[in-house]
């Protein structure tokens, strides 16, 4: 049995370029990862140490089987899926030029993708903040049953943790989508 | 056969969407532009991709991503439609609507080329 390790790494809907880069340094130290548990769980498995390229695709509805054909036509492998991310990889040996180890080829359709991230991601959990999350702070606060101070104190952590990530992916997806030239 | 039987639908649909469609397709991308283009011939996704490849000589790589992505918005819009299966890989082909759009932006292109070289152009 070949030997494994998993590692805890927290990347929001923003930062999959990251993601990808740390995949692919870990591959090179012979850690090729096998799966994901939550968003933060990471499965390795020891591997020859490799250059392969890690891409990202974010996916809210259910792919259909052309989706996944063509992207093994293009030498992806295709092996892991979480909430709405989906995993590829390609050894750098197997891409002719640096283009073949892209997944977008131009910006607009980077730009396609921040979108689709918004809309179907970013905006549903705007919605479940405002819809239950803060009602509920705030009936807690007001609130003076017995358990009504340790339910402020959970609100205000996680409404806390939630602004923290509105704004940071907010930032990041407008910076990205700047970066991919869309000025809109 | 098939591009004949869409042209009528698209006729039909009036000239609201054509409008709407106009605005978002011309001017297209360049992968926009050759995926069209070569979908005049049935082909699917990575077959476009090889075809792309060799007209423009290695330079226009058009990824995987940008592949599906392309396809099935063209496909939702009316611009091409799915013919057939072939070994698990979806064939498209362009439609009447798809068609006139790529008329247009070859027109385009051509004044554009015309323009760039300082040629007459008589339209």
């Amino acid at each position: 049995m070949s030997n494994r390790k998993t590692m805890i790494r927290f990347f929001t809907i923003a930062d999959y370029e990251e993601e990808e880069i740390w995949l692919r340094e870990q591959h090179k130290k012979g850690w090729k990862l096998m799966k994901t548990i939550l968003p933060c769980f990471y499965i390795f498995e020891s591997c020859a140490p490799e250059d392969v390229v890690y891409r990202l695709d974010y996916k809210n509805n259910t792919e259909d089987h052309d989706y996944l054909q063509i992207f093994h036509d293009y030498g992806w492998e295709y092996f892991n899926r979480s909430v709405g991310w989906l995993y590829f990889r390609k050894p750098v040996s197997n891409a002719d030029t640096e283009q073949d180890s892209e997944i977008f080829s131009d910006d607009a359709s980077r730009v396609d993708m921040v979108n689709h991230i918004v809309k179907t991601h970013m905006l549903p959990l705007l919605v479940t903040f405002f819809a239950c999350l803060l009602p509920n702070f705030i009936r807690s606060v007001e609130g003076s049953h017995p358990f009504a101070d340790v339910f402020t104190v959970i609100f205000s952590v996680l409404l806390l943790i939630y602004l923290y990530l509105f704004v940071h992916c907010g930032f990041k997806l407008r910076m990205l989508k700047k970066k991919y030239g869309d000025n809109r | 056969m098939y591009s004949e039987v869409r042209y009528i639908e698209v006729k039909q649909s009036g000239g609201f969407m054509d409008s709407k469609i106009r605005r978002i397709y011309v001017p297209m991308t360049e992968s926009g532009f050759y995926i069209l283009f070569c979908l005049q011939q049935p082909q699917h996704g990575y077959g476009i991709s090889q075809q792309v490849k060799q007209m423009t000589g290695g330079d226009l790589v058009i990824g995987a991503g940008t592949m599906y992505g392309t396809l099935s918005k063209m496909e939702k819009d009316g611009l091409i439609a799915f013919v057939r299966e072939e070994e698990k890989r979806k064939l498209y082909q362009i439609t009447g609507l798809g068609a006139e759009i790529l008329s247009l932006e070859i027109r385009r292109i051509e004044r554009l080329y015309k323009n760039s070289k300082g040629e007459k152009i008589n339209e």
